[in-house]
């Protein structure tokens, strides 16, 4: 072989594999980059909703300062921006009114209003008058009344647009032109106020104490990166990686929304600019599709069980390798307890494969699409799951690897810096990870009730009630989205338990891994073979009412999301309880200062 | 030929097992910082503990004998930092004792008021810290901001949140502040709701329960031996307190119940504080009630009480007063006396001898905490290494009154 022999075949090799190499990376940077991101933001989370539910200030004090102009910039010119773009679509972009394109900028018109002026209103509440229009607005007794004024705005609106039904377009062109106008006042406006009012010379950015986490992260990769002098170097070094890197790839299988399919180009690829306008209900498009995952694999959750098993050797090692005995201590109660509880995992999820008859998540996915969710025909193993994955994450009331208030802080004593916010991201990752998984097993994915690959269809057994076809990309984004508010749920689920329950012991943990949660999993086995074995010889009527059945569970579905929906609004719109009745001598003059908001005396 | 059980010994095979020794504190979150363990574990299991107390120790006996007798309350109210207040009356009550005075009856009831608000901080603070380090850190927060709405007050009435130094002998440094009643009501009651949510989130969590309940037992005998007092010995089911069987400060007139325990566990210590909380908010109400608005709270005895700033200033013999008190210090009787009364963690008793000068002779506190902490070693010996939490908790030592 010569060298220009050698060149050429390097070359083509290079060819045939770069393609390949970047889609790899692109993956990782997805995956690793999606579930850092969600970690820090739920950290944040975690934090403000802790402070929220103990009465207690939040992280807060991450603060970038700006300098006047800047801050007022960063202010008003996207809002500028933002205000002619939607003035030049009304003017350039519409030439028929559509009844949506009509109620779509009424109500964001509408809603854009209210909200402005409610978060003005308050800030007047807080700092006092300023100015005439703080006068006007000082006259609103309570912000909230701005929240009830806007929901009869939606509402007369809506009304106005239905009473006017399919007769002359002046009724869409007023709200249309209108809405177009209402909206780019309050842009204006709610922008323009708020540059006004930065009068001070540096302006500080907090972004809700958003700015926390970013903080501590940058932090802890300064930190000095302390090594016991005893320690075994090498493990001391490698486990964090090995505890970190299962929980951040386990993202990959879990699919965040349904497949998009495009054209396909004459060779074959796919043509990532056409995206199918509408496609049929039933079938998956094979040829040019992309799928919302980071890769499929034919083993599914068996990887995800592989993988959280690895975690367990990351938790092991650190404990060992930092030659102290709490973490020694804490290293082997991580290794009983994830070991214990891998058992019930795995179990709990028999049942569900075989319903869905899948091991894919995908596919798992599909058949809740197809059917019902996955909660409705494995309650149990969705309870027993839930308790095995939070053991998993070793947050409350499982945290005894940790047990602050016992081995202080377990496994990860003897790490500081990085190493040691990579055991803590790990947790967070875990937990969400834990979540988006629950979702695409157990609650249907991207799936909300009657939305299908076509559009809404209402139907129960034979008899169609209701179709409204919808465009491809349109439903794959209300999936995606659908997806993302469940996993936030189950998140917030999650960190609820976290502030409220106490920890267990360690012979009660293992009691309730071996003597509670196997069992029962294994009974959820036994009982799910025998419904599956005896639906499989039952007749076509018991099937048929089965699929009635199915279709009622998204009725009940619709119905209990408007139900918490209509109580999370009512405890929103509750007026705020002020608990502290003393106020000291102290606050007394604080307040007199104008210094403290929350000091009202109430004795 | 060897004999035939020569063998025997080889032939058990033995796992070189030695038990694990754990060095626990006193730089430990479960010790408060204060305590420090030598455990011998087997697994997770205590075989052998040894309690080795003495960390925070400041010489406050020592240190008492070189000043007045009334330069001794900023100590006492460093001994039990958690409720100072109760240590404040309870030496000044152990002084009027030794010299055969009795304080007026505004005076009186005000001291049982601020005491049991200090106690009932003392309750938040012990059962909060209990179920967070159980891990339920809601309950502590909310608990928390209980106490600091009775530490407002408190700083309303005498000026500091925690080291308030009030008690005087024969009286209180100052009067109670005029809307000292609407503003202890409301707080009292704000604090009872505080403990019903935290009751409701706490006592149906399985969890919880079956962290305390059977944990840390001690027999009604054991407790009696070890010198226990207070709500340790109560939960554990003998039914002493000071303030029922040696009435002080008026309590003979206060209606209250003694709770008593039936296993002696954690459990029952944890719910003998809740339900001691309750019946001191009562007494609060009742004190409020029975307190009058106005009236002199110091006794009426130049030889103890300060006289008024207006007379130090105006008058020769008030001058002469005022320098006397201060410089040569209030002359207590010689002779020794035991006083006694019921302090957070139960009999708190100061035994004081008096050469007849303005200076202390000898000032002995007898801590409750001591005593109860002496008992560790049995609580934990046998439990798990888990079981310290609870039980360490549940005994309430406060670092400053047990090492003093």
């Amino acid at each position: 072989m010569n060298e220009i022999e050698l060149r050429e075949w390097l070359e083509t090799w290079a060819w045939t594999l770069l393609p390949y190499l970047l889609m790899l990376g692109k993956s990782i940077f997805a995956g690793a980059g999606f579930s850092m991101n969600l970690a820090v933001l739920l950290t944040w989370t975690d934090r403000r909703y802790g402070s929220m539910l103990q009465d207690r200030i939040g992280p807060d004090r991450a603060v970038v300062y700006m300098p006047k102009m800047v801050a007022r910039g960063g202010a008003f010119v996207p809002a500028l921006l933002t205000g002619g773009a939607v003035v030049a679509y009304a003017k350039f972009g519409v030439d028929n009114i559509s009844a949506a394109q009509a109620f779509f900028m009424s109500q964001l018109a509408i809603f854009m209003a209210w909200f402005t002026l409610m978060i003005i209103t308050d800030a007047v509440h807080n700092r006092g008058v300023r100015n005439p229009f703080d006068q006007f607005l000082a006259a609103v007794r309570n912000p909230r009344d701005m929240v009830y004024g806007g929901f009869a705005a939606h509402v007369f609106a809506l009304l106005v647009l239905v009473g006017a039904g399919t007769g002359p377009g002046h009724v869409r062109e007023f709200l249309f032109f209108g809405g177009t106008g209402v909206l780019f006042v309050s842009i204006i406006g709610g922008a323009g106020y708020a540059a006004a009012q930065m009068v001070e010379d540096q302006i500080g950015l907090r972004l809700l104490g958003l700015l926390h986490p970013a903080a501590d992260g940058l932090k802890s990769i300064f930190k000095e990166d302390f090594v016991p002098e005893d320690a075994d170097k090498l493990l001391h070094g490698l486990a964090p990686f090995i505890a970190f890197f299962p929980t951040l790839v386990v993202l990959a299988i879990v699919p965040f929304g349904d497949t998009l399919c495009f054209e396909a180009r004459e060779n074959g690829a796919v043509d990532i600019f056409k995206l199918l306008p509408i496609v049929p209900r039933d079938g998956v498009c094979t040829d040019a599709a992309i799928q919302l995952q980071v890769v499929d694999l034919n083993i599914g959750v068996l990887y995800f069980f592989a993988l959280a098993g690895t975690g367990i050797v990351g938790a092991a090692l650190a404990g060992w390798a930092s030659n102290n005995k709490y973490s020694l201590m804490g290293g082997l109660r991580a290794a009983g307890q994830m070991v214990s509880y891998e058992v019930t995992l795995g179990l709990t999820l028999v049942g569900a494969i075989m319903i869905y008859g899948t091991v894919q998540v995908d596919d798992m996915v599909r058949w809740q699409v197809e059917n019902t969710w996955g909660v409705f025909v494995q309650p149990l193993a969705f309870v027993l799951f839930f308790a095995a994955a939070v053991a998993e994450s070793k947050r409350i009331p499982f945290d005894i690897p940790e047990g602050e208030s016992e081995l202080v802080a377990g496994y990860f004593l003897e790490y500081s810096g990085m190493k040691f916010s990579m055991f803590f991201l790990g947790e967070y990752i875990a937990v969400v990870t834990s979540s988006a998984l629950m979702v695409a097993i157990f609650f249907g994915g991207w799936h909300i009730p009657f939305l299908y690959r076509d559009g809404i269809t209402m139907s129960f057994g034979d008899s169609m009630i209701f179709h409204y076809g919808m465009s491809h990309g349109l439903v794959v984004l209300i999936g995606f989205l659908a997806f993302i508010v469940k996993s936030i749920g189950l998140c917030m689920l999650q960190l609820t338990i976290r502030w409220t329950l106490p920890r267990f012991r360690y012979d009660q943990l293992m009691k309730l891994g071996w003597r509670m949660l196997l069992p029962l999993s294994l009974a959820n086995i036994l009982a799910t073979g025998v419904v599956v074995l005896a639906l499989d010889s039952a007749g076509t009527s018991v099937n048929s009412a089965l699929t009635l059945l199915c279709d009622f569970t998204e009725l009940f579905l619709v119905g209990g999301a408007a139900v918490i929906f209509v109580l999370v609004v009512r405890f929103l719109l509750q007026p705020a309880e002020h608990r502290r009745v003393v106020a000291s001598t102290s606050a007394k003059y604080a307040e007199a200062a104008g210094g403290t908001l929350t000091a009202k005396m109430g004795a | 030929m060897e004999p035939l059980d020569a063998s025997l010994d080889e032939s058990e095979i033995e796992m070189p097992a030695e038990p694990m020794l754990l060095n626990v504190g006193p730089a430990h979150p479960c010790m408060h910082g204060t305590v420090r363990c030598v455990m011998e574990l087997s697994g997770e299991t205590i075989e052998k503990v040894d309690v080795q107390v003495g960390y925070l120790h400041r010489g406050f006996e020592k240190m008492c004998e070189r000043g007045t007798w009334s330069q001794v309350f900023p100590y006492v109210d460093r001994a039990n930092y958690v409720s100072p207040m109760l240590n404040n009356v309870g030496f000044a009550l152990a002084c009027e004792k030794l010299l055969g005075i009795e304080v007026p009856a505004r005076c009186a009831y005000y001291r049982v008021a601020l005491g049991e608000l200090a106690r009932i901080a003392d309750i938040l603070t012990c059962d909060g810290a209990m179920a967070m380090e159980l891990g339920a850190f809601t309950p502590f927060l909310w608990m928390i901001k209980g106490r600091e709405m009775i530490w407002d007050l408190f700083e309303e009435e005498t000026g500091a949140r925690m080291t308030h130094s009030f008690g005087r002998i024969g009286g209180m440094a100052h009067a109670p502040t005029e809307g000292f009643k609407e503003t202890a009501t409301a707080t009292v009651d704000q604090v009872c709701s505080i403990v019903e949510e935290v009751e409701r989130l706490l006592l149906g969590n399985r969890i919880f329960l079956d962290r305390l309940q059977d944990v840390g037992r001690v027999s009604k005998e054991d407790a009696i031996s070890l010198g226990w007092t207070g709500p340790c010995l109560r939960a554990s089911g003998v039914p002493y307190d000071v303030r029922k069987a040696h009435p002080y400060s008026r309590y003979e007139e206060f209606e209250f119940e003694i709770p008593v325990g039936t296993n002696g566990d954690c459990y029952d210590r944890f719910m003998v504080r809740l339900e001691e909380l309750r019946q001191s908010a009562s007494i609060v109400r009742q004190a409020l009630e029975k307190m009058p608005d106005d009236g002199p709270v110091n006794v009426n005895d130049p030889r103890v009480v300060l006289p008024p700033k207006e007379e130090v200033y105006n008058t020769i013999e008030g001058t002469i007063r005022h320098f006397k008190i201060i410089m040569e210090g209030l002359k207590l009787p010689a002779g020794e006396v035991y006083g006694y009364t019921e302090a957070g963690n139960g009999e708190l008793g100061f035994y004081l001898v008096s050469d007849g000068s303005g200076t202390p002779y000898r000032v002995r506190i007898r801590p409750p905490c001591f005593l109860v902490t002496a008992g560790l070693e049995r609580v934990i010996t046998g439990e798990m290494i888990s079981d310290v939490v609870p039980c360490f908790g549940s005994l309430n030592m406060i670092g400053g009154e047990c090492d003093r």
